[in-house]
Protein backbone atom coordinates (compact mmCIF):
# COMPACT_ATOMS: atom_id res chain seq x y z
CA UNK A 1 0.00 0.00 0.00
CA UNK A 2 2.68 2.64 1.00
CA UNK A 3 4.70 1.86 -2.00
CA UNK A 4 1.96 3.29 -4.83
CA UNK A 5 1.70 6.32 -2.51
CA UNK A 6 5.57 6.76 -2.48
CA UNK A 7 5.02 7.51 -6.06
CA UNK A 8 2.65 10.79 -5.79
CA UNK A 9 4.96 13.79 -5.39
CA UNK A 10 4.34 15.62 -1.44
CA UNK A 11 2.36 18.58 -2.04
CA UNK A 12 0.58 21.26 0.13
CA UNK A 13 -2.73 22.44 -0.89
CA UNK A 14 -5.51 24.43 0.01
CA UNK A 15 -7.66 21.02 0.47
CA UNK A 16 -5.51 19.51 2.63
CA UNK A 17 -5.37 22.45 5.19
CA UNK A 18 -9.63 22.41 5.45
CA UNK A 19 -9.24 18.59 5.71
CA UNK A 20 -6.42 18.71 8.47
CA UNK A 21 -8.35 21.18 10.24
CA UNK A 22 -11.46 18.94 10.17
CA UNK A 23 -9.77 15.94 11.38
CA UNK A 24 -8.27 16.94 14.06
CA UNK A 25 -10.92 18.46 15.61
CA UNK A 26 -11.79 15.54 18.24
CA UNK A 27 -8.38 15.72 19.51
CA UNK A 28 -8.33 19.08 19.69
CA UNK A 29 -11.03 19.20 22.37
CA UNK A 30 -8.91 17.74 24.96
CA UNK A 31 -6.71 21.16 24.42
CA UNK A 32 -9.61 23.15 26.17
CA UNK A 33 -9.31 22.11 30.03
CA UNK A 34 -4.97 22.68 29.41
CA UNK A 35 -6.44 26.20 27.99
CA UNK A 36 -8.52 27.15 30.71
CA UNK A 37 -5.21 25.45 33.32
CA UNK A 38 -3.37 28.28 31.56
CA UNK A 39 -5.28 31.60 31.58
CA UNK A 40 -6.40 30.74 35.28
CA UNK A 41 -2.48 29.76 36.35
CA UNK A 42 -1.83 32.97 34.66
CA UNK A 43 -3.98 35.13 36.63
CA UNK A 44 -2.62 33.57 39.49
CA UNK A 45 0.53 34.78 38.77
CA UNK A 46 -1.14 38.63 38.36
CA UNK A 47 -0.49 38.37 34.50
CA UNK A 48 -3.83 39.90 32.52
CA UNK A 49 -6.18 38.40 30.64
CA UNK A 50 -4.69 40.40 27.51
CA UNK A 51 -1.21 39.32 27.74
CA UNK A 52 -2.32 35.89 28.47
CA UNK A 53 -3.77 35.29 25.03
CA UNK A 54 -1.80 37.22 23.58
CA UNK A 55 1.26 34.43 24.75
CA UNK A 56 -1.24 31.73 23.29
CA UNK A 57 -1.66 33.79 20.46
CA UNK A 58 2.28 34.46 19.93
CA UNK A 59 3.71 31.48 21.67
CA UNK A 60 1.51 28.86 21.32
CA UNK A 61 3.30 26.07 22.89
CA UNK A 62 1.71 25.26 26.36
CA UNK A 63 4.07 23.39 28.64
CA UNK A 64 6.82 26.60 27.86
CA UNK A 65 4.05 29.54 28.48
CA UNK A 66 3.04 27.34 31.66
CA UNK A 67 7.51 27.10 32.44
CA UNK A 68 7.20 30.93 31.75
CA UNK A 69 5.30 31.98 34.62
CA UNK A 70 7.32 30.81 37.34
CA UNK A 71 9.99 33.10 35.67
CA UNK A 72 7.30 35.78 35.70
CA UNK A 73 8.13 39.02 37.62
CA UNK A 74 9.29 42.57 37.45
CA UNK A 75 11.87 43.60 36.32
CA UNK A 76 11.40 40.50 33.88
CA UNK A 77 14.53 37.82 33.49
CA UNK A 78 14.64 38.01 29.68
CA UNK A 79 17.56 35.80 29.01
CA UNK A 80 16.19 32.59 31.81
CA UNK A 81 13.30 33.03 30.14
CA UNK A 82 14.15 33.03 26.45
CA UNK A 83 16.55 29.86 27.26
CA UNK A 84 14.08 28.04 29.74
CA UNK A 85 11.74 28.65 26.74
CA UNK A 86 14.25 27.20 24.08
CA UNK A 87 14.96 24.16 26.47
CA UNK A 88 11.47 23.16 26.81
CA UNK A 89 10.66 23.66 23.35
CA UNK A 90 13.63 22.19 21.74
CA UNK A 91 12.05 18.97 21.22
CA UNK A 92 10.10 20.99 18.50
CA UNK A 93 13.60 20.54 16.69
CA UNK A 94 13.02 16.59 16.69
CA UNK A 95 9.53 16.53 15.44
CA UNK A 96 10.68 18.89 12.53
CA UNK A 97 13.52 16.70 11.78
CA UNK A 98 10.93 13.91 11.77
CA UNK A 99 8.43 15.64 9.05
CA UNK A 100 12.12 17.14 6.80
CA UNK A 101 12.25 14.17 4.46
CA UNK A 102 8.62 14.83 3.55
CA UNK A 103 8.96 18.83 3.88
CA UNK A 104 12.09 19.21 2.12
CA UNK A 105 10.42 18.36 -1.14
CA UNK A 106 7.72 21.34 -1.15
CA UNK A 107 8.50 25.12 -1.69
CA UNK A 108 10.40 26.70 1.42
CA UNK A 109 7.13 29.44 1.82
CA UNK A 110 4.70 26.47 2.01
CA UNK A 111 7.16 24.61 4.06
CA UNK A 112 7.80 27.30 6.36
CA UNK A 113 3.78 28.08 6.76
CA UNK A 114 3.28 24.01 7.60
CA UNK A 115 5.78 24.16 10.03
CA UNK A 116 4.34 27.67 11.69
CA UNK A 117 1.70 25.86 13.82
CA UNK A 118 3.51 22.71 14.58
CA UNK A 119 2.81 21.14 17.78
CA UNK A 120 3.29 17.96 19.38
CA UNK A 121 -0.88 17.30 18.68
CA UNK A 122 -0.52 18.16 14.93
CA UNK A 123 2.43 16.49 14.35
CA UNK A 124 1.15 13.33 15.80
CA UNK A 125 -2.08 13.46 13.62
CA UNK A 126 0.33 14.41 10.33
CA UNK A 127 2.51 11.35 11.15
CA UNK A 128 -0.28 8.84 11.05
CA UNK A 129 -2.14 10.08 8.49
CA UNK A 130 1.25 9.90 6.40
CA UNK A 131 1.08 6.19 7.22
CA UNK A 132 -2.25 5.75 6.02
CA UNK A 133 -1.07 7.32 2.14
CA UNK A 134 -1.44 10.88 2.92
CA UNK A 135 0.65 13.01 0.70
CA UNK A 136 -0.42 16.66 1.44
CA UNK A 137 1.69 18.71 4.25
CA UNK A 138 -1.28 21.25 4.00
CA UNK A 139 -2.88 18.56 6.56
CA UNK A 140 -0.27 19.73 9.35
CA UNK A 141 -1.13 23.48 8.81
CA UNK A 142 -4.59 22.93 9.26
CA UNK A 143 -4.97 20.71 12.08
CA UNK A 144 -2.36 23.43 13.92
CA UNK A 145 -4.71 25.71 12.98
CA UNK A 146 -7.54 23.94 14.61
CA UNK A 147 -5.71 23.21 17.65
CA UNK A 148 -4.57 27.28 17.32
CA UNK A 149 -7.72 28.75 17.58
CA UNK A 150 -9.00 26.30 20.54
CA UNK A 151 -5.98 26.82 22.17
CA UNK A 152 -6.23 30.66 22.17
CA UNK A 153 -10.25 30.72 23.11
CA UNK A 154 -9.90 28.25 26.02
CA UNK A 155 -6.86 31.03 27.21
CA UNK A 156 -9.08 33.57 27.18
CA UNK A 157 -11.82 31.56 29.05
CA UNK A 158 -9.46 30.48 32.05
CA UNK A 159 -7.94 33.88 31.97
CA UNK A 160 -11.32 36.52 32.15
CA UNK A 161 -12.39 33.26 34.82
CA UNK A 162 -9.14 33.77 36.95
CA UNK A 163 -9.20 37.61 36.77
CA UNK A 164 -13.06 38.11 37.89
CA UNK A 165 -12.27 35.24 40.83
CA UNK A 166 -9.56 37.27 43.21
CA UNK A 167 -7.76 35.54 45.40
CA UNK A 168 -7.05 32.43 43.41
CA UNK A 169 -5.21 30.22 45.81
CA UNK A 170 -8.53 30.03 47.55
CA UNK A 171 -9.47 27.82 44.57
CA UNK A 172 -5.83 26.04 44.68
CA UNK A 173 -5.36 27.46 41.70
CA UNK A 174 -1.70 28.60 42.28
CA UNK A 175 -1.36 24.81 42.33
CA UNK A 176 -2.44 24.36 38.76
CA UNK A 177 0.99 25.01 37.09
CA UNK A 178 3.10 22.45 39.16
CA UNK A 179 0.43 19.68 39.22
CA UNK A 180 0.15 19.81 35.60
CA UNK A 181 4.06 19.21 35.05
CA UNK A 182 3.90 16.62 37.75
CA UNK A 183 1.50 14.74 35.64
CA UNK A 184 3.69 15.56 32.10
CA UNK A 185 6.85 14.52 34.20
CA UNK A 186 5.09 11.21 35.59
CA UNK A 187 3.56 10.58 32.34
CA UNK A 188 6.73 11.16 30.36
CA UNK A 189 8.22 8.65 32.65
CA UNK A 190 9.41 5.45 31.16
CA UNK A 191 11.41 3.13 33.36
CA UNK A 192 14.50 2.79 36.14
CA UNK A 193 16.77 4.18 33.21
CA UNK A 194 15.19 7.96 33.75
CA UNK A 195 15.38 8.06 37.81
CA UNK A 196 19.23 9.43 37.31
CA UNK A 197 18.26 12.11 34.92
CA UNK A 198 15.55 13.04 36.70
CA UNK A 199 17.19 13.17 40.25
CA UNK A 200 20.14 14.46 38.96
CA UNK A 201 17.76 17.48 37.34
CA UNK A 202 15.94 18.14 40.56
CA UNK A 203 18.98 18.19 43.14
CA UNK A 204 21.03 20.38 40.55
CA UNK A 205 17.65 22.85 40.13
CA UNK A 206 17.30 22.83 43.98
CA UNK A 207 20.82 23.59 44.72
CA UNK A 208 20.85 26.19 42.15
CA UNK A 209 18.06 27.84 44.01
CA UNK A 210 20.76 28.77 47.00
CA UNK A 211 23.67 29.73 44.82
CA UNK A 212 22.68 31.13 40.92
CA UNK A 213 21.10 34.22 39.93
CA UNK A 214 17.23 33.67 40.22
CA UNK A 215 16.17 31.86 37.19
CA UNK A 216 18.83 30.09 36.68
CA UNK A 217 18.75 27.02 38.31
CA UNK A 218 16.46 25.61 35.52
CA UNK A 219 18.45 26.08 33.40
CA UNK A 220 21.15 24.32 34.66
CA UNK A 221 18.51 21.46 36.44
CA UNK A 222 17.66 21.61 32.50
CA UNK A 223 20.93 21.07 31.37
CA UNK A 224 22.45 18.27 33.79
CA UNK A 225 19.20 16.43 33.08
CA UNK A 226 20.32 16.55 29.25
CA UNK A 227 23.50 15.60 29.51
CA UNK A 228 22.84 12.69 32.26
CA UNK A 229 20.25 11.23 30.24
CA UNK A 230 22.11 10.95 27.07
CA UNK B 1 3.74 44.00 38.22
CA UNK B 2 5.45 43.62 34.98
CA UNK B 3 3.89 46.71 32.73
CA UNK B 4 2.78 45.99 29.22
CA UNK B 5 5.14 47.27 26.81
CA UNK B 6 7.88 45.17 28.52
CA UNK B 7 5.27 42.05 28.73
CA UNK B 8 4.20 42.27 25.14
CA UNK B 9 8.25 42.27 24.34
CA UNK B 10 9.04 39.00 26.39
CA UNK B 11 6.48 37.90 24.49
CA UNK B 12 7.49 38.73 21.19
CA UNK B 13 11.01 37.16 21.92
CA UNK B 14 10.26 34.06 23.26
CA UNK B 15 7.49 33.78 20.40
CA UNK B 16 10.75 34.41 18.03
CA UNK B 17 12.36 31.69 20.26
CA UNK B 18 9.42 29.35 19.71
CA UNK B 19 9.44 29.40 16.13
CA UNK B 20 12.71 28.86 15.53
CA UNK B 21 12.52 25.57 17.29
CA UNK B 22 10.00 24.94 15.03
CA UNK B 23 11.54 25.58 11.74
CA UNK B 24 14.94 24.49 13.40
CA UNK B 25 14.42 20.76 12.69
CA UNK B 26 13.80 20.58 9.30
CA UNK B 27 16.73 23.53 8.94
CA UNK B 28 19.74 21.20 10.67
CA UNK B 29 18.35 18.30 8.79
CA UNK B 30 18.90 19.93 5.57
CA UNK B 31 22.85 19.66 6.73
CA UNK B 32 23.03 16.96 8.74
CA UNK B 33 21.15 14.04 10.58
CA UNK B 34 19.91 13.80 14.27
CA UNK B 35 21.77 11.30 16.11
CA UNK B 36 20.18 8.72 18.67
CA UNK B 37 22.60 10.58 21.66
CA UNK B 38 21.33 14.24 20.35
CA UNK B 39 17.75 13.18 20.49
CA UNK B 40 17.93 11.78 23.95
CA UNK B 41 19.93 15.20 24.96
CA UNK B 42 16.74 17.38 23.85
CA UNK B 43 14.21 14.84 24.92
CA UNK B 44 16.01 14.73 29.09
CA UNK B 45 16.18 18.16 28.71
CA UNK B 46 12.48 19.47 28.00
CA UNK B 47 11.26 17.11 30.64
CA UNK B 48 14.43 18.03 32.87
CA UNK B 49 12.96 22.03 32.78
CA UNK B 50 9.16 20.76 34.42
CA UNK B 51 11.35 18.46 36.65
CA UNK B 52 13.62 21.51 37.78
CA UNK B 53 10.56 23.88 38.20
CA UNK B 54 8.68 21.10 40.18
CA UNK B 55 11.40 20.61 42.41
CA UNK B 56 12.36 23.74 43.26
CA UNK B 57 9.06 25.41 43.71
CA UNK B 58 7.94 22.42 45.62
CA UNK B 59 11.49 22.75 48.02
CA UNK B 60 10.45 26.64 48.71
CA UNK B 61 6.82 26.03 49.12
CA UNK B 62 4.34 25.10 51.84
CA UNK B 63 2.78 22.07 52.79
CA UNK B 64 -0.47 22.69 50.43
CA UNK B 65 1.91 22.62 47.24
CA UNK B 66 3.65 19.47 48.41
CA UNK B 67 0.28 17.72 48.87
CA UNK B 68 -0.59 19.44 45.52
CA UNK B 69 2.12 17.46 44.13
CA UNK B 70 1.85 14.66 45.72
CA UNK B 71 -1.69 14.07 44.71
CA UNK B 72 -0.99 15.10 40.80
CA UNK B 73 1.83 12.38 41.06
CA UNK B 74 -0.57 9.49 42.35
CA UNK B 75 -3.40 10.36 40.35
CA UNK B 76 -1.40 10.55 37.18
CA UNK B 77 0.45 6.98 37.82
CA UNK B 78 -3.25 5.41 38.99
CA UNK B 79 -5.35 7.37 36.37
CA UNK B 80 -2.81 8.50 33.16
CA UNK B 81 -5.05 11.42 32.75
CA UNK B 82 -3.23 14.93 33.32
CA UNK B 83 -6.75 16.78 33.78
CA UNK B 84 -7.80 14.39 36.81
CA UNK B 85 -4.54 15.61 38.57
CA UNK B 86 -4.79 18.82 37.60
CA UNK B 87 -8.12 18.88 39.08
CA UNK B 88 -7.57 16.80 42.23
CA UNK B 89 -4.55 18.34 43.15
CA UNK B 90 -6.30 22.14 42.43
CA UNK B 91 -9.10 20.94 44.73
CA UNK B 92 -7.10 19.50 47.62
CA UNK B 93 -4.83 22.47 47.67
CA UNK B 94 -8.12 24.86 47.43
CA UNK B 95 -9.43 22.50 50.87
CA UNK B 96 -5.90 22.98 52.31
CA UNK B 97 -6.06 26.77 51.81
CA UNK B 98 -9.69 26.83 53.62
CA UNK B 99 -8.38 24.70 56.70
CA UNK B 100 -5.90 27.76 57.08
CA UNK B 101 -2.78 26.10 55.43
Amino acid sequence: MPSSNQLERPRFTASGVRRGSVEIAPIAAFVIPFGIAFGVAASARGISPGISVFMSVAIYAGTSQFAALDLWYAPLPLATLALTVLAVNARHILLGAALAPWLLQIPILRRLAALLLLSDANFAHTMSARDRGETDAGILFGSGLTMWIIWIASTAVGALAGSLLGDLSRFGFDAVMVAYFTAVIVGWWKGRSDLFPFITAAAVAVAGTYFLPPGWHIIAGALAGGMVGV
Amino acid sequence: MVDAVAAISAVVLLAVVTMATRVGGVWIMSYVKITPRVEAFLNYMSVSVLISIVAATTWAAGPRIWLGVGTAALVMVATRSAVGAMLAATALAALARNFGF
